[in-house]
């Protein structure tokens, strides 16, 4: 070792040569520690998403059904019936929804509330009027049960003015493979009249209209429901045009005339 | 046939009629109870009690049924002095004047009386009153499941 004047320390070649040895070992048991960390980590991710996949929360992506097959043509061979819906509310209210012998068609939009594609359902229901919905077709949400759901976290997302069901048995009733999946029954028919997955809301509209103008097209049952608009439309003319007579006659809406304390009774067939 | 139950109320729903048992949560200092609404077409999830919001929508051979619970306190005063329930009904208890909301040619009808202990009020209201010996037919027949318990015993 040499001193010099200021006391300044220098080590030998030597002693320069270990310590360099010593940190240089040090990093890479460093490395290979962070390494170790990196690929259990990646591990843990994959167990998450296949944890995830399993309970039907998974990217979004439709199970089994491959890219986005909005709407596609029933799976099922010819059309089937279609069954009501019973179950809760978000609030646990027991809650039955009739979507056969009914005058309109019902949109089944079965989701979850874990399933990231299911957001954006979620967020665009909660302005029906800008849904663009054909006339004539009720939408309802279902989810599965309250044992198989977060409750919680449903009656945040639950809008206020589409009905939400929760029902494991719908999903059963349905052969819902997962979600996001769509439903369209025929309720004058009672029939199951298309069904599929998709990943964006216009998606669903887009192809609801072109079967809802298939089923038109091939005589079925959506024709009949499809004309009724146009006859509520006369009806809704012909109510404001007799109001509007009325008015103008000086009877208006709990006008006691409007009311004679005896009518006739139909004649029974 | 759907079986709607809750809230110590059983409905049969038959084709066509869809129905909910609800019950608000109640606020600080409240007591809330529970409303049976059935009907025959797509009941809107946001309406009042009485149906309002809902009866708007109505058509000529709609129908809607409602069952409120009031207090057990009401059990025994005079509004509430009917014992059993009021049906079957008959068309002539529907009148245009016995709605909550007034909307032309609807009907209506309201009965308030206590059954297994409990103070409950039936509204019914029609989509057509020209039409109400055939509609009332259907609203028997769905009254005719109803079921109610008793109130449950507090310590």
């Amino acid at each position: 070792m040499v001193k010099h004047s200021k006391g300044a320390v220098l080590r030998s070649p030597a002693m320069h040569g270990g310590a360099l040895a010593i940190l240089v070992t040090v990093e890479a048991v460093a490395i290979g520690l962070l390494g170790l960390l990196v690929a259990g980590l990646l591990r843990s991710h994959a167990e998450v998403l296949r944890a995830l996949h399993d309970l039907g929360a998974g990217l979004g992506e439709a199970h089994d059904h491959g890219p986005t097959p909005a709407m596609a043509q029933p799976q099922r061979e010819a059309a089937t019936d279609a069954v009501d819906l019973v179950g809760t509310t978000p609030a646990e209210d027991p809650l039955a929804v009739a979507v056969t012998n009914t005058r309109h068609s019902t949109l089944l939009a079965f989701l979850s509330s874990g399933c990231l594609t299911c957001a954006g359902f979620w967020e665009a229901f909660r302005d029906p009027g800008g849904l663009g919905l054909p006339d004539g077709v009720r939408l309802v949400a279902v989810t599965r049960g309250a044992d198989e759901e977060s409750v919680s976290q449903l009656r945040r997302l639950a809008p206020t003015e589409v009905p939400v069901v929760l029902s494991s048995a719908a999903w059963d009733d349905y052969r819902v493979p997962g979600s996001p999946y769509f439903v369209l029954v025929d309720g004058p028919s009672g029939r199951v009249t298309g069904e599929g997955s998709a990943a964006a809301w216009p998606q669903v509209v887009s192809l609801l209209r072109n079967a809802l103008e298939d089923a038109t097209a091939h005589g079925q049952g959506p024709m009949k429901r499809r004309s009724l608009p146009a006859r509520w439309s006369t009806d809704a003319e012909r109510e404001a045009r007799a109001d509007g007579e009325l008015m103008a006659a000086g009877i208006v809406p709990g006008d006691h005339r409007l009311y004679p304390s005896a009518v006739e009774e139909p004649a029974e067939r | 046939m759907a079986r709607l139950r809750g809230h110590g109320l059983a409905l049969d729903l038959g084709p066509g009629w869809e129905g909910q048992i609800s019950r608000r949560s109640p606020g600080r200092g409240e007591t809330t109870h529970p409303v049976l609404h059935a009907a025959t077409f797509a009941l809107p999830p946001t309406r009042g009690d009485f149906g309002s919001g809902a009866v708007e929508t109505m058509q000529p051979e709609d129908i809607l049924v409602t069952l409120l619970e009031h207090h057990p306190d009401a059990t025994g005063t005079p509004l509430f002095s009917a014992s059993g329930p009021p049906f079957p009904l008959r068309p002539d208890s529907f009148s245009p004047t016995s709605l909550q909301r007034m909307l032309p040619g609807q009907s209506g009808m309201q009965a308030f009386f206590t059954w297994r202990g409990r103070a409950l009020c039936l509204y019914v209201v029609l989509g057509s009153h020209f039409l109400r010996a055939r509609l009332v037919r259907r609203v028997n027949d769905v009254l005719s499941t109803l079921a109610v318990d008793p109130p449950p015993v507090t310590p």
